[in-house]
């Protein structure tokens, strides 16, 4: 397997999406070769570091507006059942 | 204005949020807002990559959540539901606002100019790295640089975690596309925040 083939079959590789005799050149290339070793441990980090990469905080000059828009929103949506109006 | 300051743990749990939701009780709206707007936030500017159109995203999200309460069965948790609809909204903002060319008309095969060429190793540890405000700011901007095509599919499978099918459920595309598209996506991620390892 040459190192272009592997960067080629990286993410299969990553996401075990790879047969077992291509699973076995990988392997074998990346024992042999700093490079995709580099690439492959790198690759797998990125994916670790941005899983659920979480909340992101609201522009506070947005975020009163915004509020007010979607309490107004939920008060006075229709009612589902037979209740009154609120 | 600012927004009225609500203890967020007015609610025991999210049945006791929920119950409230379905009360109408004021409190609830401001908690489940205050709660779950900065994941909604996040995910919608990640799809979208414009924060303007975030916001009208984490707008519209709320109001159909509203709308749907009633409905809602509560298996899989307000959180994920909110998270899903945020999803769902941002793509078909996104198939509105270029419904030919960017989500379609991508590439299937790896580009010459994303073959890896920064080879350093990163000695981060993710775990720790993860809480690191300033490199989530280089990952953002990073990903922001990405195509739409490349951007939503990487969103979808390596942040959001949905399964390959999954993703090309929600996007239209066949299973092999997204494959293609998601390699793609890490290989110029992967570029671009070695650049950033190598002078940290």
């Amino acid at each position: 397997m040459t190192c272009e083939e592997l960067i080629a079959h990286l993410s299969s590789y990553i996401d075990h999406e790879m047969d077992a005799a291509l699973v076995a050149e990988v392997q074998e290339h990346i024992a042999h070769c700093r490079n995709c070793r580099v690439v492959l441990d790198t690759t797998r980090r990125l994916i670790v570091l941005v899983h659920d990469e979480g909340q992101r905080v609201i522009p506070a000059d947005q975020r009163s507006a915004l509020f007010e828009r979607l309490h107004q929103a939920f008060l006075k949506r229709p009612q589902a059942s037979n209740e009154s109006a609120v | 204005m600012p927004g009225p300051t609500i203890e967020l743990t007015i609610y025991e749990n999210e049945e006791a949020l929920l119950a409230g939701l379905r009360r109408r009780d004021p409190d609830s709206c401001a908690c489940l807002i205050k709660r779950f707007a900065p994941l909604v936030y996040a995910q919608a500017i990640r799809l979208l990559g414009d924060a303007d159109e975030a916001e009208g995203i984490l707008q519209q999200t709320f109001i159909k959540a509203c709308d749907k309460l009633d409905t809602y069965e509560g298996r899989s948790g307000l959180g994920s539901w909110l998270y899903r609809i945020a999803t769902n909204e941002a793509l078909m903002h996104l198939r509105q606002r270029s419904p030919h060319v960017n989500l379609a008309d991508v590439a299937e095969t790896i580009q010459e100019d994303e073959m890896p060429h920064r080879l350093t190793s990163w000695t981060f540890d993710p775990a720790a790295a993860a809480l690191n405000s300033e490199l989530r700011m280089v990952l953002e901007q990073a990903l922001a640089t990405l195509p739409e095509a490349l951007r939503v599919v990487f969103v979808l499978r390596d942040i959001q975690g949905l399964s390959t099918e999954e993703t090309a459920a929600a996007l239209g595309l066949g299973e092999s596309a997204v494959k293609v598209r998601l390699h793609r996506a890490r290989l110029r991620l992967r570029e671009l925040l070695s650049a950033y390892m190598q002078e940290h």
